[in-house]
């Protein structure tokens, strides 16, 4: 009996012991140690020989290369959010009354969700070639797109706003779908149109889920690196260096372990940064009504 | 009549917008089937001049193990999306149903999780991998995804959900909390864990830079990485490269135009997760 | 050879009891960076090697292509970094920003080493330069394999005559009609363009030579005025509107729309083939900066090193890398791509000498590599992939926005100094 009280007691901690073990070993454990050395001097084998204070920070900072990844991280996610959340809402605005070809269309704008980002971006890559590319012909444009300093990281974007479409688009389908069919009944006959069908009762009526997705589609985006390492390699000149994409380079090609850990702290605190402020936002609103 | 007449235009949009969001994927399966020749021509076109040349599908899979590549994508797929929902069945299992010491601070902790996104801790899990000799294993592509901290708060939730008395009667019966758990539980959540599973499956297959970093053999490549190791960035066998980006997107189309339903109507519950 | 003969022998005998040993060839793993027609070509060599004397020898190759040079590399530090040296090939095709990392490598058998081990071998119709580029720390760790230099590739049917300095580019504006939106030049520089027009000027662009002779820890071009003098060449160029501050594109090149293009020479074939006759391409040497300048540029491409992984499979690799290095398969590589031959026997070899004289231009970067001064070498640093890009910037960046040479020159002091200040205190 006393044998079974014993099992009776552990077993709760058996259930959750594999998800531990795994998170402080492959989440927690990692996290502490880019800690570690982003306070370090880190040698090219990963042996830690110093303490660092804050050099590696003042150096990082101090970094062109880091001021342009920062730069363009930043633009990235803030053009990234707002038209992906736009151009989302705005299909599945559309797509809410369920008509007979809407099995078609729906699948059509879900569709990018399920494309891989290295397909895609190779497929953006010929699409967008400047020379042999279909999108300048068919517009008649001279855009070097991913060639050009100017025009590559709005390209970038384009690209990631493609690949957002279709989990937004769903996301924003259920959400509106739950909005009682009166509510919106009720604005048309107050005479009001699409856009501010869209803009003054759906979108009010779904802040938790325009949270979620801005959230979900910040951090994305603040993550931004496989495009950059397969279609610009960061180029031309900076144009499209991302603090991921830095993170990568400094600690995987050059093996400068402790930048790559400082890069890696800083992106850290943006994202949670921006989750926390997302939160309040929701709060506020949410209080409001 | 106006009414079905505005219901018809507003598909006609609807129609031809979606043929925009997807135009890029059908100008790169039509590109897959031109010859390099056709790809120099000015101006450019859209259309194959025949969609009998299989040539670079056939050059894609004669250049690299692509039957491999797909292999590997599909075992690493798959094992790692069923660990994870066995990891975060276990465990959403036990926080709806037990009381113990430490419970909430150990959910905290699973929960936790998902404030640190995996890019930022990938060069340091490399070496822990590399340090454990699990670079060139599947162990080693699919260790770090399986940690699913939403999939353990959905399951947590759906378990929530069903009537306590349910487990009791069970109990009484002399069934074991595994048992229970097994034949009891997650067949009557079958809906959830086969969206969470298909979900976990799309993002394992997709994912890029993880595999990139821990395999270093070509048979043990996914088909993402496979792809893009076709050519180099300067390179300009643009056919090559759409009949491989092609071949790599179909599992993961079939499996969403199959399962789409699905996926949408869970995502009214709000379960959709990354 | 005696005693294998022995062992083959006694094996022989012992053949029916052990025949599932003997089926056993030593595997080795090579990991290649060759891409399009050198991908083609090493498929190509890698089997008729697994063919014939793999097969008599009992060793089997597996090739595996690891992505650019720079993937490659990066995937040879990570593994460096972990310590798991069994996960290294056996032979690696490895370019100049790997030389640090190999060097540290425990199991690096370099060829000093290999030498050691086989008294009887002899490299002396290798190009010096080429072996000499390989060298680090007076260490030969590697065979020259797909051996290059960057030569200057113009539309001969537009421009007639070969630009001999970035002056005679400059001039060129105006004076001949450039398609539209196209251009006369494009180019960004980075490590080894760089290194070649400071050398040119008699300078280096680290100290201890380049990085040859030892950690680089400070630039040198800096005291001796040499990279002001380049910049203010290139800002020169640019000004004359001959330069589109853009990293080259062969597509460009090939389409007509950029005249001039300075690569490596490995790429004269595939620009033969995509131009198609659509105009004449010429290949001249490199540009000299200015008037002052020696003419020249740094040795370029590929070498081939080897890791210990038990004597074996060492031998095997030995037989690998004096097969790919042989004559027989540089001739064939070079004549196949526009690599040049890193031997003077390969050199000799009736397949390249009908070549040039069927089309000369495959001579040019052969010639320019035996006319370089000696002390003009590529530039070796521990923090290559950086110190490559952030050159890149800083130039691109100079033309942008409108630096003066000396602020440039700031710049780079601050960008350049600072990667090999922060890598030499982690590492020092």
């Amino acid at each position: 009996m006393r044998n079974r009280n014993g099992v009776r007691a552990i077993r709760p901690y058996l259930y959750v012991l594999p998800i531990i073990l795994f998170a402080v070993g492959f989440v927690y454990y990692p996290f502490l140690k880019t800690f570690l050395y982003s306070f370090s001097t880190v040698n090219v084998k990963g042996e830690i020989t110093g303490f660092a204070g804050l050099d590696n920070y003042a150096y990082l900072f101090g970094r062109r290369e880091f001021q342009a990844a920062l730069r363009n991280t930043l633009v990235l996610t803030a053009v990234n959010v707002p038209i992906t959340l736009l151009i989302a809402s705005f299909l599945a605005s559309l797509c809410v009354k369920e008509r007979p070809l809407s099995p078609v269309y729906e699948t059509m704008f879900a569709l990018p969700m399920a494309i891989s980002m290295a397909a895609i971006a190779l497929v953006f890559r010929v699409l967008l070639n400047p020379t042999v590319g279909f999108v300048n012909h068919a517009l008649n444009l001279s855009i070097g797109w991913f060639e050009d300093r100017n025009t590559a990281l709005f390209s970038i974007v384009l690209l990631t706003v493609w690949m957002g479409i279709g989990f937004n688009f769903l996301l924003f389908l259920s959400a509106f779908r739950a909005i009682p069919a009166q509510v919106i009944e009720a604005a048309r006959l107050d005479g009001a149109n699409a856009a501010q069908l869209l803009f003054r009762v759906r979108l009010p009526l779904a802040v938790p889920t325009v949270v979620y997705a801005a959230a979900t589609n910040a951090i994305l985006a603040l993550m931004t690196n496989g495009p950059i390492m397969i279609l610009t390699q960061g180029g031309p000149s900076r144009a499209t260096v991302t603090l991921i994409y830095m993170m990568y380079t400094s600690g995987y090609n050059s093996s400068n372990y402790s930048l790559a850990a400082c890069i890696s702290i800083c992106t850290f605190l943006l994202a949670l940064c921006l989750t926390l402020l997302l939160l309040r936002l929701e709060k506020k609103k949410v209080s409001y009504e | 009549m106006k009414r079905s007449m505005r219901d018809a235009l507003i598909q006609a949009f609807c129609l031809l917008l979606g043929l925009f969001v997807v135009f890029p994927l059908i100008y790169g399966a039509l590109g897959a089937f031109k010859t390099p020749s056709e790809f120099s021509r000015v101006p450019p076109t859209v259309f194959p001049d025949s969609f009998r040349n299989f040539d670079n599908f056939r050059a894609v899979f004669e250049k690299a193990p692509m039957a491999r590549y797909f292999l590997n994508s599909l075992i690493t797929s798959t094992v790692s999306s069923l660990v994870r929902l066995v990891f975060a069945a276990l465990a959403a299992y036990a926080f709806a149903f037990f009381e113990f010491p430490g419970k909430k601070p150990l959910f905290i902790l699973v929960l936790g999780t998902m404030m640190l996104p995996a890019e930022t801790i990938t060069v340091t899990n490399y070496q822990t991998v590399s340090a454990l000799r699990l670079t060139d294993h599947y162990l080693g592509i699919m260790i770090v995804s399986f940690v699913g901290a939403s999939q353990m708060f959905m399951l947590r939730a759906r378990f929530a959900s069903t009537p306590r008395a349910l487990r009791e009667a069970a109990m009484l019966d002399g069934c074991s909390d595994l048992r229970f758990l097994l034949f009891v539980l997650l067949p009557v959540s079958r809906p959830v864990l086969v969206t969470l599973f298909l979900q976990s499956f799309i993002a394992q297959w997709n994912s890029y830079l993880w595999p990139l970093l821990v395999t270093n053999h070509d048979e043990m490549r996914t088909v993402q990485v496979g792809i893009t190791m076709l050519t180099a960035p300067e390179a300009t066998n643009y056919e090559t490269i759409l009949a491989g980006a092609t071949v790599a997107l179909i599992p993961a189309l079939i499996l969403f135009l199959v399962s789409r339903r699905k996926l949408s109507d869970s995502m009214s519950g709000g379960s959709l997760v990354g | 050879m005696k005693k294998l003969l022995i062992a083959m022998m006694i094996l022989s005998l012992l053949a029916p009891a052990c025949a599932f040993a003997q089926q056993e060839p030593v595997r080795i793993v090579f990991w290649h960076s060759a891409t399009e027609d050198a991908g083609e070509l090493m498929a190509g060599y890698i089997d008729t090697f697994n063919r014939t004397i793999g097969a008599e020898k009992g060793i089997q190759v597996e090739a595996v292509f690891q992505g650019s040079y720079s993937d490659s590399v990066s995937k040879m530090r990570s593994i460096l970094s972990a310590g798991n040296l069994e996960e290294l090939p056996d032979l690696m095709q490895l370019d100049a920003t790997g030389k640090v990392a190999y060097q540290t490598a425990e199991n690096a058998y370099t060829i000093d080493k290999a030498m050691a081990d086989h008294p009887e071998a002899d490299f002396s119709s290798f190009l010096a330069p080429a072996m000499d580029n390989w060298k680090l720390s007076g260490e030969q760790l590697g065979l020259p394999f797909a051996t290059s230099t960057t030569v200057t590739y113009y539309n001969k049917s537009l421009i007639g005559q070969a630009p001999d300095t970035l002056s005679d580019i400059a001039n060129l504006a105006g004076s001949v009609e450039v398609p539209e939106d196209g251009c006369i030049y494009a180019c960004v520089p980075n490590t080894p363009t760089l290194a070649n027009w400071i050398g040119q000027l008699g300078g280096y662009v680290v100290d201890r030579k380049n990085g040859s002779e030892g950690m680089a820890t400070r630039l040198d071009c800096l005291e001796d005025g040499t990279l002001q003098a380049f910049l203010t060449e290139w800002k020169a160029l640019y000004a004359s509107g001959a330069l589109k501050n853009v990293a080259s594109s062969t597509d460009e090149f090939v389409a007509g729309k950029q005249l001039i293009m300075t690569s490596s020479s490995s790429s004269v074939n595939a620009m033969l083939e995509k131009i198609g006759g659509a105009f004449e391409l010429g290949v001249a040497a490199y540009p000299r900066v200015s008037d002052e300048a020696q003419m020249g540029a740094t040795v370029s491409g590929s070498c081939l090193v080897m890791f210990d992984q038990g004597d074996a499979r060492k031998e095997a690799a030995w037989e690998l890398l004096n097969y790919l290095t042989g004559a027989d398969v540089q001739a064939d590589f070079a004549a196949g791509t526009g690599y040049l031959p890193s031997s003077s026997d390969a050199a000799e070899s009736a397949v390249w000498q009908d070549l040039i004289a069927g089309n000369p231009i495959f001579n040019v970067g052969y010639e320019q590599i035996l006319s370089t001064p000696p002390a003009m070498c590529s530039v070796t640093v521990g923090p290559s992939a950086d110190f490559y890009y952030a050159i890149q910037n800083d130039v691109s960046e100079m033309l942008d926005q409108d630096l003066s040479p000396e602020e440039a020159v700031e710049l780079m002091e601050e960008d350049l100094g600072g990667l090999l200040d922060q890598y030499a205190k982690a590492n020092g």
